[in-house]
């Protein structure tokens, strides 16, 4: 199967520029059906078996949404009633794929596509947008491509006036293919070469590493999961400014936060924002006393932790996440805590490590094994610390590079030069040595490892 | 006037160049890359999948099979590639696997079950890979002997990254003496500069190093990388040139010819180049190569694998390495199958 993720030769090469002649030579007003086209044939692609179940969501949907606008209380008990029983199939229908239905793989960004219909209902429903009458516009915020199979989640709010309107220039190609290149870079150069040394881990056994190699690998899963989903959202920022669609923003250098409450408004910030939105804010938010805000903070919590997957230590992730909030609350109430400068960061860059490995780790005896070795509570096969220090040797260039990357320094260079030539010829090089890259290990590089 | 026009223009042309100069430095870059790339064809690859793929699905729609994508598509029959160093590790799997299944595994697995139980009772004197069936002469059963680490202070082990992880992992690293790299195949097993030397900045080869030091006993697993390319058949010639190449470079040692290590069931059917049938067919052919007076054979597969007759899942992550917790299996069968 040609699976087409935005880091593929396939999608690279050849899916991209051919949508952007077809998209570029449509006439301005049928713009949306070839970039509805587009994306099913993108869909299709990865998933053809469910991309019918996808089509069926939309269509249905879509007259749920054209039946909810509110108009007078005495219509008002069927909106709701309508509603409810959407939100209840949209819900039913992944909750079954993710849980019940035993199936291996998920079809393709039902998490991601189906949390941005439930908001397209249930804002249409609150008023917050009028309901959309032609379909292809309500199918193409739904599937278009750039953000289809893992976000950002867009409220369609954000993009209705691009979806009726909006400009395919040269400048925004320009921006849109700068921001995917360095999307690209952080996916292939950072993400896929720093990821190698927690593989090397797990393949190692987490019972024979020493504590020091336990701490790198988590920081540099840590930095791969980071630049991964960063660079993930980065490309599909730069695809929708391309194409003239502006997507939101989904990261906001996450590991310059001082508290984990700080961390979670910077790290996939469209989901956050849905939860807060569609759950924490109408269960009350933090208006009705500290019992009962740390009450929708777990219900919130646990429900992200669901959303990743029905497992259980994604409820140990969040779980841990929870606690450390609710802490962070009380301690925020201490005044001298404000003050502390250098305290938080160091805070912030143990608790998150560990709490990735509770990400990571699906099995929950070797989780438990992972943090009796961060917590040094065990030690290593060898008793020695040689491993830290080899895998230091490998990969520190590495994990210092990324960690530079997780700082606004690149971010703010970047804007400072982004129009002058050196940075396009820097730019333009470094998309060609991703796809040199690419080719050479393959989208996955441990797929293709020697032994 | 003139000028002013003049400065017009050269304003224009300039807001122009600033307008399409990323785009230009992209397609140069571009052109650049293709012209010294080794191959540019293999991007055109996923042009040819896409058409095998659209002409399966069409094939399988007109027989009415709707929307249910063709299972054959990891055959890799599409790719019209000629078998050679630039394929995909994905094409080049599918010819070698497809070359040993036919008739190799029928063979191989009472071949190698009796090499693995009896300890290789292979025939004596022609160390052939197409030798004649081994049972025609009197097997004899090769005694072996329980050591402890000191025995492996004059040996080398040389190997792929299964051999690295006993170097890390085995406790073996400061007394025995390792030639292995991740990624060794029998094929460049002699010219792999992997050999660091005291001393010394540059790594020396494997032949090299051979050649300078003597060895009383030589541990040898190699073979799992080998399988994405060519067949058993070429994969023998290859081994059994390097076994005597081995014998001539290092006559007073023991060779020890050790089973290529079998994977998870799990992994062998994931259906690229890596299965058991394939590393079975391997190992029944190096067993064969033991004379049992220099060259042994020794099979470490019964002690780490399960009824399914692979590797057994707890014992690895990725279903191919060992964890280090469980080398020492791998260590204590070595040292309970030596022969002085």
């Amino acid at each position: 199967m040609i699976s087409l993720i935005f880091s593929s030769i396939e999608f690279l090469l050849w899916f991209l520029p051919v949508f952007l002649i077809a998209y570029g030579i449509t006439p301005c007003k049928y713009r949306n059906l070839t970039l509805l086209a587009g994306s099913m044939i993108f869909y299709a692609m990865g998933d053809a078996g469910n991309l019918p179940l996808l089509m069926l969501s939309i269509l249905c949907n879509y007259f749920v949404g054209i039946h909810l606008t509110k108009r007078s209380p005495k219509t008002l008990w069927r909106k709701r009633l309508l509603l409810l029983l959407a939100l209840g199939i949209n819900l039913g229908v992944l909750l079954w794929f993710k849980d019940w239905s035993g199936a291996e793989v998920l079809p393709l960004g039902i998490s991601f596509y189906t949390f941005q219909i439930l908001s397209y209902l249930i804002d249409v429903y609150r008023g917050e947008v009028s309901r959309e009458y032609s379909f292809p516009k309500f199918a193409t915020y739904v599937i278009m491509f750039p953000k289809l199979i893992s976000g950002p989640i867009t409220r369609y709010g954000e993009v209705a006036d691009s979806l009726t309107d909006r400009s395919f220039t040269v400048q925004g190609l320009e921006d849109g293919m700068k921001l995917f290149i360095l999307g690209l870079a952080a996916k292939v150069l950072l993400a896929d070469r720093v990821g190698i040394l927690w593989h090397e881990v797990q393949v190692t056994g987490f019972e024979s590493i020493s504590t020091p190699l336990a701490w790198l690998a988590a920081i540099a899963y840590s930095m791969k999961i980071y630049f991964d989903f960063w660079g993930y959202s980065l490309m599909a920022m730069g695809l929708g400014r391309m194409l003239g669609i502006e997507l939101p923003a989904n990261f906001r250098r996450p590991y310059m936060a001082r508290s984990v409450r700080d961390f979670y408004r910077r790290w996939h910030m469209t989901l956050g924002q849905w939860f807060c939105r569609y759950v924490y804010i109408p269960l009350g938010g933090s208006r009705c006393g500290e019992f009962r805000t740390i009450f929708n903070l777990l219900v919130v919590w646990m429900l992200t932790a669901f959303w990743h997957g029905a497992s259980w230590n994604f409820f140990c992730w969040g779980g841990l996440l929870w606690i450390c909030i609710v802490l962070e609350r009380q301690l925020g109430r201490l005044k001298f805590v404000h003050k502390m400068k250098v305290l938080p960061h160091i805070y912030l860059w143990l608790i998150i490590p560990m709490s990735w490995m509770c990400f990571a780790i699906t099995d929950l005896t070797q989780l438990q094994v992972y943090l009796d070795k961060m917590l040094w509570l065990v030690p290593g096969i060898s008793g020695g610390y040689e491993d830290a220090g080899k895998a230091l040797g490998t990969y520190g260039g590495l994990l210092i590079v990324s960690g530079l990357a997780c700082t606004p320094a690149i971010e703010k260079l970047y804007h400072k030069w982004q129009d002058k030539l050196p940075v396009k010829v820097l730019l333009a090089v470094l998309f060609w040595y991703c796809v040199w890259k690419l080719q050479l290990e393959g989208n996955n590089p441990f797929m293709y490892f020697s032994f | 006037m003139n000028q002013a026009e003049n400065k017009n223009i050269w304003s224009k042309m300039k807001e122009k160049l600033h307008k399409y100069s990323f785009w230009g430095c992209f397609l140069l870059a571009g052109i650049v890359f293709f012209t010294w790339t080794d191959n540019w064809q293999m991007y055109t690859e996923p042009l040819q999948e896409a058409y095998t793929e659209g002409v399966q699905l069409a094939d399988s729609l007109t027989e009415g099979k709707w929307l249910q994508l063709p299972e054959g598509q990891s055959d890799g029959t599409g790719s019209g590639y000629a078998p050679g160093e630039m394929m995909t590790a994905e094409d080049t799997g599918i010819s070698g696997m497809t070359q040993t299944s036919s008739e190799d595994t029928v063979q191989s697995s009472a071949a190698g079950e009796e090499a693995g139980m009896s300890g290789a009772a292979a025939d004596a004197q022609t160390p052939d890979p197409a030798a004649p069936d081994a049972s025609e002469e009197t097997p004899q059963e090769v005694v072996y002997h329980t050591v402890d680490d000191s025995y492996f202070d004059d040996a080398v082990f040389i190997g792929d990254s299964r051999t690295v992880g006993m170097y890390e992992y085995g406790g073996l690293e400061e007394t025995s003496t390792f030639y292995a790299s991740t990624g060794l195949t029998i094929y460049k097993m002699f010219d792999s500069a992997i050999v660091s030397v005291p001393g010394q900045k540059k790594k020396i080869t494997v032949e090299e190093a051979l050649s300078e030091k003597q060895f009383a006993r030589i541990y040898l697993m190699i073979g799992i990388n080998e399988m994405g390319t060519g067949t058993v058949e070429s994969f023998m010639k290859a081994y059994s040139e390097a076994v005597q190449h081995l014998r001539e470079l290092q006559p007073d040692a023991v060779i020890y010819l050790q089973a290529i290590m079998k994977v998870t069931t799990e992994r062998s059917e994931q259906g690229d180049y890596i299965n058991n049938e394939g590393i079975e067919a391997r190992n029944a052919e190096i067993a064969k190569l033991a004379d049992d007076q220099k060259i042994f054979f020794l099979d470490v597969n019964p002690e780490i694998c399960d009824e399914t007759g692979g590797m057994v899942a707890s014992y690895t992550y990725d279903g191919v390495h060992l964890k280090a917790q469980y080398i020492p299996i791998w260590l204590d069968y070595l040292k309970a199958h030596a022969v002085e």
